[in-house]
């Protein structure tokens, strides 16, 4: 009779970190969430530029696919969030959170391998919408460094939507409800952006709102590191660049303190 | 902290939620390799407990130590000695029980292969050696209670928290439950189980420590719990539930005045104390056969813990301790 007499080694964080991502990131290839996530990307495109494309070429200037292309990648990266904020929720429900707390792992290695586990779906989903809008003629006009600040924006938009989302999964413990508390505002801030149609196509006492919401300024920010064929598009200056910045590190700040308290409350 | 032979101390804990009262100055301490249940109804603070021990919870008041270590100062030491599983199962279902059992030896450091070789010991003395290669979602809940067993012994802890493990299960699988938690006092495991099963409590600790509503109301082996309720009590059921009145008469003294109003005819028996066991049962069939009443069952009845239970927990509302109700 064996079971009994095993001892307790020294566990690694490292070790625990790497196995808590392949959790997280084993099940979206057999459970068709990786599939799932590139179909996401091409309905995306095909969605937001084919019954489009006609109508708004008249109202913006230069190439609609240049024009949709941030918000195509916006879509994507915030429907990676969700899936990871789901997973957040089944975790918690599921009560695993709850072994892992009583286990020897460092409190914050299960949240850095969910995140990245997010930045994985990040990362696939971006190089999806990135395939799919080159599909439609979108193309990178500014070189490496801009190309790869675009990427990288994307991505680091799409970390801190995700750590949003896992803090509502952990806090909600509820799949279903995460779904439904993430994608009100997605649509919402999605519609009321300059993603789609220039502000100037919103009335008047709207546009304030459809200009500087963080969905927008993310918008102008990504057009601008991707360039466009004519010269209709802003340069990457600090001033096109910086409320972007500003917005995504307010919504990190504020996430990682609501994650602090939510962490001591658990306690 | 006191070191010595006590596997778990716990002095003067309190906690609060709000201003809900969850525990009240709790203390006990549990001897190394002894099973303790903490017996108690829904919203006893039994989880409370579990979870302070456990490091999931911080104490407002009071320390406690577990495995030689403090649970608030020391945290990462005690999860290092032991294993906890809760109310309910927490298992990771999109996977199978080995790949589950496989994760959890890797998170407490043991190399893959280690991990593997201990995933097939346990899926085969657990009972699950067919099953290991199905994802967990597809297993019974008593199954999937083994397996979440299984994973808090892919190393070996020193204390185990069992948090209410049949709670759920039917009968088949709360014995086959039982049995491997046999095992944990036979590996000299000490454990500490809640329960609010007074059978369970019977059946598998060696010390049973009653609490309601976040005060403990009694401590002390199975039998000395019983003796609290009494000797005993003696049983009559008449052959004709008409007799009631007249077996309440013949039985005179034997009868506290307390009883006497108690035979009603909705009632088919008749119970009273019996101070002397047998003896007394004797003195009650002789009174029985001089007033020629016939009778189809007597029983000399020893109290049974929920008999216990109902009698403390019946002392400790007479007492007027301030309200708790946290989740059990």
């Amino acid at each position: 009779m064996t079971t009994w007499t095993v001892a307790r080694p020294k566990p690694s964080p490292l070790q625990q970190w790497w196995v808590l991502t392949i959790r997280v990131i084993a099940p979206t290839l057999r459970s068709g969430e990786l599939a799932v996530a590139i179909s996401l990307s091409a309905v995306f495109t095909a969605s937001l530029y084919l019954p489009l494309k006609g109508i708004i070429t008249t109202v913006v200037q230069g190439s609609y696919a240049q024009y949709v292309m941030p918000m195509i990648a916006l879509q994507a990266v915030y429907f990676s969030a969700m899936s990871g904020a789901l997973r957040s929720a089944t975790d918690s429900v599921q009560e695993i959170n709850l072994r892992f707390r009583a286990m020897p792992i460092a409190p914050m290695v299960p949240l850095a391998a969910r995140m990245s586990g997010n930045v994985y779906r990040c990362a696939t989903a971006l190089a999806t919408a990135v395939l799919c809008g080159y599909v439609i003629g979108f193309r990178f006009y500014r070189g490496v460094e801009y190309t790869f600040g675009f990427c990288l924006l994307v991505l680091m938009i799409g970390i801190a939507l995700s750590l949003v989302g896992d803090l509502i999964g952990i806090v909600s413990k509820n799949p279903e409800a995460t779904t439904h508390i993430l994608l009100l505002p997605q649509l919402i801030l999605g519609m009321l952006s300059v993603g789609i149609l220039p502000p100037e196509q919103f009335p008047g006492w709207l546009q304030p709102v459809v200009r500087n919401q963080f969905y927008s300024q993310f918008v102008y920010a990504l057009r601008a590191l991707a360039g466009d064929a004519t010269r209709s598009v802003a340069w990457p200056t600090w001033s096109v660049i910086g409320p972007a910045l500003a917005w995504l590190a307010g919504i990190m700040l504020v996430a990682v303190q609501l994650y602090a308290y939510v962490l001591r409350r658990q306690r | 902290m006191p070191t010595c032979d006590k596997s778990v101390i716990v002095n003067g804990i309190r906690k609060s939620f709000g201003d809900v009262t969850a525990l009240h100055d709790i203390t006990f301490d549990v001897v190394r390799g002894e099973v303790i249940s903490l017996l108690g109804p829904n919203g006893a603070g039994k989880t409370t407990i579990v979870h302070i021990l456990s490091t999931l919870t911080r104490p407002d008041l009071g320390r406690a130590w577990v495995a030689g270590h403090d649970v608030v100062s020391e945290p990462g030491r005690v999860r290092r000695s032991i294993m906890l599983t809760s109310q309910q199962v927490a298992l990771d279902n999109m996977l199978t029980g080995r790949q589950n059992l496989v994760m959890v030896g890797r998170l407490q450091g043991l190399t893959k292969s280690e991990s593997r070789t201990r995933a097939t010991t346990l899926v085969r003395d657990f009972g699950l050696a067919d099953a290991a290669d199905r994802r967990v979602e597809t297993y019974s809940g008593g199954m999937r209670r083994r397996i979440d067993l299984a994973c808090g012994l892919i190393v070996r802890p020193e204390v185990a928290f069992l948090d209410e493990p049949t709670t759920g299960l039917d009968p088949r699988s709360r014995h086959s439950v039982w049995d491997l938690i046999r095992r944990f006092k036979g590996a000299g495991i000490t454990t500490v189980l809640t329960t609010q099963y007074l059978e369970e409590a019977d059946a598998l600790s060696d010390r049973i420590i009653v609490i309601d509503r976040g005060t403990i109301i009694a401590e002390g082996t199975n039998d000395e719990l019983k003796r609290r309720a009494g000797s005993g009590y003696c049983e009559i059921v008449p052959q004709d539930r008409r007799d009631l009145p007249a077996i309440a008469d013949a039985l005179g003294s034997l009868l506290p005045e307390s009883d006497k109003a108690a035979p009603t005819m909705t009632s088919d028996r008749i119970a009273f104390p019996a101070p002397d066991g047998v003896a007394t049962v004797a003195e009650a069939l002789r009174r029985l056969d001089s007033a020629n009443i016939r009778f189809a069952d007597v029983a000399l009845r020893r109290p049974s813990l929920d008999d216990v239970f109902f009698a403390l927990t019946k002392e400790s509302a007479k007492t007027n301790l301030p309200t708790a109700g946290m989740t059990s």
